[in-house]
């Protein structure tokens, strides 16, 4: 009883914890499959006397320029090519400025897109910036204002998480301090002697991933009922459960056994 | 295999329990210590396993210098002492076949061997028949069995006995005496133990210690 009550200790925090960070790692799913679909819902064509080099435009407004797409002259001109000549259109190819279409790796807000055409009309030789773009600003931030949040909560659930984790191995050193004690006057090194409470921490880590792994898969069943299908259409809902699954596996050893290594640490200080 | 030279032990700086402590204990020696209560014997045989450090003076337990020793050294050395409380210190919610499996484990014998060697020392101390038992389920005398039994599992060089039969009976204490005699006898091995009472007639060759007021003297 008393064994079972001390691994509820560890698992309920440790659990609390997993369950923030899969809720985070979902929200970054949404946030990034939001990115991907709205990616190219802008435009920035700029007119340049002189060829550009995506070198040179690469970093404007901290996003990074993706690939500069080269505007074909004679497609600019098509419109007008019935009502001249053809000498004519040679000589206006010749002298027409280079037209490109940059387009950027994540996708920028409203504030951005201005910062970039600001920063790219300082370039000497461009003549022209011009950006067309949908409004998907107010969904996307709030995305990203969910994301920052849940980051927060993550970092506090997980500071909570290690305190309460810590206490409760403190304390199961401290049932085993005899055994300890015992094991030491044989030779074994500190990780031998502690090698119950370990295994303790180590099962304690496993039943919280099962728990979690267990609640996810039911959620990834019922995403549809969990969710209105109108939100549906509006972000992608969906959950990349072995990649999560795996994540949450790492995390759950990671900081159980960094917390045990840490009070270890203390713990031989303290009595060596 | 022992050697202390001016040594000084102490739990806290204004009393040593050991003053200028000299000592030399050869290989394969019997040595008992005596002296009344709060003399310092377990104190001094508790520096001799490193559970408690020195002051001042020199002590080199086979060949390791406990000054300062290290964590790694100290281990080393531990792994080849067996060490008999007298509270037993055995692992209670660990059957006492396991608990004579330690030693052997830590010194990194397999499970088979650990196994083999803990039945026949079970035999030994004749408690086979209970070695599925757990220590609290024991008597006293029993649980002493056992602990005589773990020390010696691993063949140590040293053993170091703190009143081994000082809560036992008259039986369990001759099994505790012919044990820890057979080892010194027929393994070769060096024992030392504190004691209030050296039993009479004891059949070997031995040497006696006697601590008053934190100097060690040699009485036989």
């Amino acid at each position: 009883m008393k064994s079972l009550k001390g691994l509820f200790s560890f698992i309920v925090p440790l659990t609390a914890m997993l369950i923030t960070f899969a809720i985070f790692l979902f929200t970054t799913k949404v946030v990034d499959d939001y990115k991907l679909k709205i990616s190219n819902d802008y435009s920035i064509v700029v007119v340049s006397n002189l060829p550009l080099e995506k070198e040179n435009l690469n970093k404007f407004a901290g996003i990074k320029v993706k690939n500069i797409v080269t505007l074909e002259k004679e497609n600019i001109i098509s419109n007008m090519k019935d009502n001249l000549s053809p000498k004519s259109i040679k000589l206006l190819i010749k002298r027409l400025p280079h037209f490109y279409k940059i387009h950027l790796e994540e996708y920028p807000t409203t504030s951005q897109l201005k910062q970039i055409k600001r920063e790219i009309n300082q370039i000497e030789n461009v003549k022209k910036v011009e950006i067309f773009s949908k409004n998907h600003n107010q969904i996307y931030l709030l995305l990203l204002l969910i994301q920052k949040i849940l980051i927060i909560m993550f970092l506090v659930v997980l500071i909570y998480a290690v305190i309460i984790i810590s206490k409760q191995i403190k304390i199961w050193f401290y049932e085993h301090q005899e055994r300890i004690t015992i094991m030491k006057f044989h030779g074994a090194s500190i990780l031998y002697s502690a090698g119950s409470v370990i295994k303790q921490a180590i099962m304690a880590a496993l039943i919280s991933f099962v728990i979690v792994a267990i609640l996810l898969v039911i959620l990834n069943e019922n995403l549809s009922i969990i969710f209105p299908l109108e939100l549906q259409s509006v972000v992608d809902i969906k959950l990349s459960l072995n990649e999560e699954l795996v994540k949450i596996f790492i995390l759950s050893l990671f900081i159980s056994i960094s917390t045990i290594l840490g009070v270890l640490f203390k713990y031989k200080l303290k009595n060596d | 295999m022992i050697t202390a030279k001016e040594i000084y032990l102490s739990y806290d700086k204004n009393r040593f329990i050991i003053k200028k402590g000299n000592l030399h204990i050869r290989d394969k020696e019997f040595i008992f210590i005596g002296g009344n209560s709060g003399s310092g014997k377990s104190t001094l045989i508790k520096s001799l396993y490193g559970d408690i450090g020195l002051k001042h003076g020199e002590l080199f337990v086979d060949g390791h210098k406990m000054k300062d020793i290290s964590d790694s050294d100290l281990r080393v050395l531990r792994r080849d002492i067996g060490i008999i409380f007298q509270d037993y210190k055995l692992i209670n919610e660990w059957t006492i076949e396991e608990n004579i499996m330690l030693p052997l484990k830590i010194n990194g014998y397999s499970n088979d061997i650990s196994k083999k060697q803990a039945l026949n020392l079970l035999s030994h101390v004749k408690l086979a028949h209970r070695k599925g038992f757990k220590p609290n389920q024991l008597s006293g005398g029993e649980q002493q069995r056992v602990a005589v039994a773990r020390a010696l599992a691993h063949n140590p060089k040293i053993i170091i006995a703190d009143e081994p039969t000082g809560n036992l009976d008259d039986y369990s204490a001759e099994v505790v005496w012919n044990l820890l005699r057979g080892a010194n006898e027929q393994l070769g091995i060096t024992v030392v133990v504190v004691t209030h009472r050296v039993p009479k007639n004891f059949g070997i060759k031995f040497r006696q210690l006697s601590i008053e007021d934190g100097i060690i003297y040699e009485v036989s």
